[in-house]
């Protein structure tokens, strides 16, 4: 039963309509981004009247207050580190659980679930406390290597293996190869497309993540973009617009374009969560 | 007969050796960053602890007591939290999930070539941090020189500029609006899946009957996503209650405090105050209140199933 386009004119119109007010804040964002400060102000009209360039150069020139290369520079290096740790770690254990029936399996598994149930707020302040213990506040290393400890992703790929057919391994076992080879040459492959997911995930969580490294930072050297937007919120940039506006464009794009070039693997993460 | 052949590839000593190296760097991490900080919480919510000085010593439950005795300075700094927090999940988890599953079925009744578009765009915002999307509606809303009062103005609906971030009830208003315009695809998204596995037959046998729109959505399409449904509201409750950034961010709490959330009076207690044992006591009681609300919600769906 193939609707005809007429038939579907009303439902398209109604769409359009709420595509149209959904961009609306990301467009106005954008234009606003090339507006005058007075005109950024006073205007209703969403289109600049006068283009400028100003509020980027801007942006990028006021390196004390807003260094915003460091801050994005930051985020690539936590964001890509973190992602790569969290996939690597995830697929290891999951392979590991699902497979090898390794020693203390079941308790393994009820942390795994315990975690997914208890709220995260719960361990936010302490492991702050921790982190200031040892002294590693305003480094790097609180800011990657806690994202590891997520049980989402071990969840995800654990139920992918288990319904996943062990055929393939078995057969590579038989031919001799070793348990690194099969690793390597048969799950790998296989499990590539969750681990794709997982990844876009855990690369959208970190660059997002706005209260935990609110914690750990002290220094606007050490902050990721998404902390220097609100950094710029509440100090600089508070009182004009379209300067705010540019900073908010460099700070989205990144994860804009992920996300789209991504976009399927986000549509199967969201089936795949266990869900039915 | 066949007989297939034993495959000892899971078994034997050495692999045990590899299935534990495989497993023990996720396990150190999870230990060292989440149960760790765990019980160590818990530990620090039965002290006298300074977030600057350190341990002051055992005062068992002492802090707990403080937070849950009326008139005391705790006692209000987590009340007026856990006031305006729970006050959001009323007024945000209905749109949210509504919104949601309108949208979805927006989407399903598209013919299937304009589907992936309008999903992408509807989805987009998702991918967008809360100090961004903070940095835009603060500019949409401002009272002064914000978008959406130079509009009103210019078109004639209102005189004077509105104070959205100042004053309530709009100051709820546009954390509601920033909240469903960040969140709400997410939820959408869970809705077309389940959308998608109803079965066409249902439909198809509702159509004979001559049912119309909404007594097939009643009759043949809410049974079948009803589960989902359940889940997406537990989902949405946590979310909400987890309430941080947009109001830290768009309205500082204001005006007079009306929209502090209950994280930012902990963490008020915590850095503010440097009360670590106070705040980690908040935290455990706040995570025991949103886990009886979901064994609650819980046992609400189970006990609809029967």
């Amino acid at each position: 039963m193939k609707k005809s386009t007429r038939k579907s004119l009303p439902i398209l119109i109604v769409a359009t309509i709420i595509a149209f007010l959904f961009l609306l804040p990301l467009v106005w964002m954008v234009f606003t981004s090339f507006k005058t400060l007075s005109e950024s102000m006073a205007s209703s009209s969403i289109l600049p009247s006068a283009w400028t360039m100003e509020n980027y150069l801007s942006v990028f020139s006021s390196v004390s207050e807003a260094p915003i290369l460091r801050w994005l520079f930051n985020t690539a290096f936590i964001t890509a580190v973190g992602t790569v740790l969290v996939v690597i770690v995830d697929i290891l254990a999951a392979y590991s659980l699902a497979r090898l029936k390794v020693p203390g399996k079941k308790m393994i598994m009820g942390m795994v679930f315990a975690a997914l149930a208890i709220p995260g707020i719960v361990t936010l302040f302490p492991a702050f406390y921790m982190f200031k213990t040892a002294g590693l506040l305003d480094t790097y290393v609180p800011l990657i290597l806690p994202y590891t400890a997520s049980t989402m992703g071990v969840f995800l790929m654990y139920n992918f293996l288990i319904s996943f057919p062990k055929d393939l391994e078995e057969a590579a076992y038989i031919d001799g190869a070793t348990q690194w080879q099969i690793l390597y040459h048969v799950i790998f492959p296989s499990i590539k497309p969750v681990a794709m997911t997982l990844g876009v995930i855990t690369f959208l969580g970190i660059y997002n993540d706005f209260l935990w490294p609110s914690l750990v930072t002290n220094s606007n050297d050490m902050k990721t973009i998404t902390l220097g937007i609100a950094t710029l919120i509440q100090g600089a940039n508070f009182v004009n617009p379209a300067k705010m506006m540019a900073s908010t464009v460099i700070a989205t794009i990144p994860a804009i374009i992920v996300f789209l070039i991504a976009n399927k693997y986000i549509v199967k993460s969201v089936t795949n969560t266990g869900i039915k | 007969m066949f007989f297939r052949m034993e495959v000892k590839m899971y078994k034997g000593a050495s692999h045990k050796i590899w299935s534990i190296l495989m497993v023990s760097p996720f396990v150190v991490f999870f230990l060292l960053f989440w149960a760790l900080p765990l019980g160590l919480g818990v530990w620090i919510s039965l002290h006298n602890w300074n977030v600057s000085s350190g341990n002051l010593g055992f005062v068992s439950l002492e802090n707990y007591k403080s937070i849950l005795t009326p008139g005391t300075l705790y006692y209000d700094l987590f009340m007026k939290g856990l006031k305006n927090t729970l006050y959001f999940v009323v007024i945000s988890v209905p749109p949210l999930v509504l919104i949601s599953l309108g949208l979805a079925l927006v989407i399903d009744n598209l013919p299937k070539r304009f589907k992936p578009i309008y999903r992408t765009i509807f989805f987009i915002s998702y991918s967008i941090s809360v100090t961004a999307v903070s940095a835009i509606f603060l500019w949409l809303f401002n009272g002064n020189g914000g978008y959406f009062n130079n509009v009103l103005e210019s078109i004639g609906i209102i005189r004077e500029p509105i104070n959205w971030l100042g004053e309530q009830p709009y100051a709820w208003l546009t954390i509601l609006i920033t909240t469903v315009w960040w969140t709400i695809g997410f939820n959408m998204m869970l809705f077309i899946n389940a959308l998608d596995e109803v079965d066409v037959a249902l439909y198809e046998a509702a159509d004979l009957d001559g049912a119309g729109a909404f007594s097939k959505f009643i009759s043949v399409t809410w049974p079948q996503i009803r589960n989902v449904a359940f889940f997406i509201i537990i989902m949405t409750v946590i979310a909400s209650f987890n309430l941080y950034g947009q109001t830290k961010l768009i309205t500082g709490g204001g005006p007079e405090q009306s929209t502090n959330s209950l994280i930012m009076n902990i963490q008020t207690s915590v850095f503010g105050m440097n009360q670590l044992g106070i705040g980690s006591a908040m935290a455990i009681i706040m995570g025991l209140i949103m886990m009886v609300i979901i064994v609650f919600q819980y046992w609400l769906s189970y006990r609809n199933k029967e």
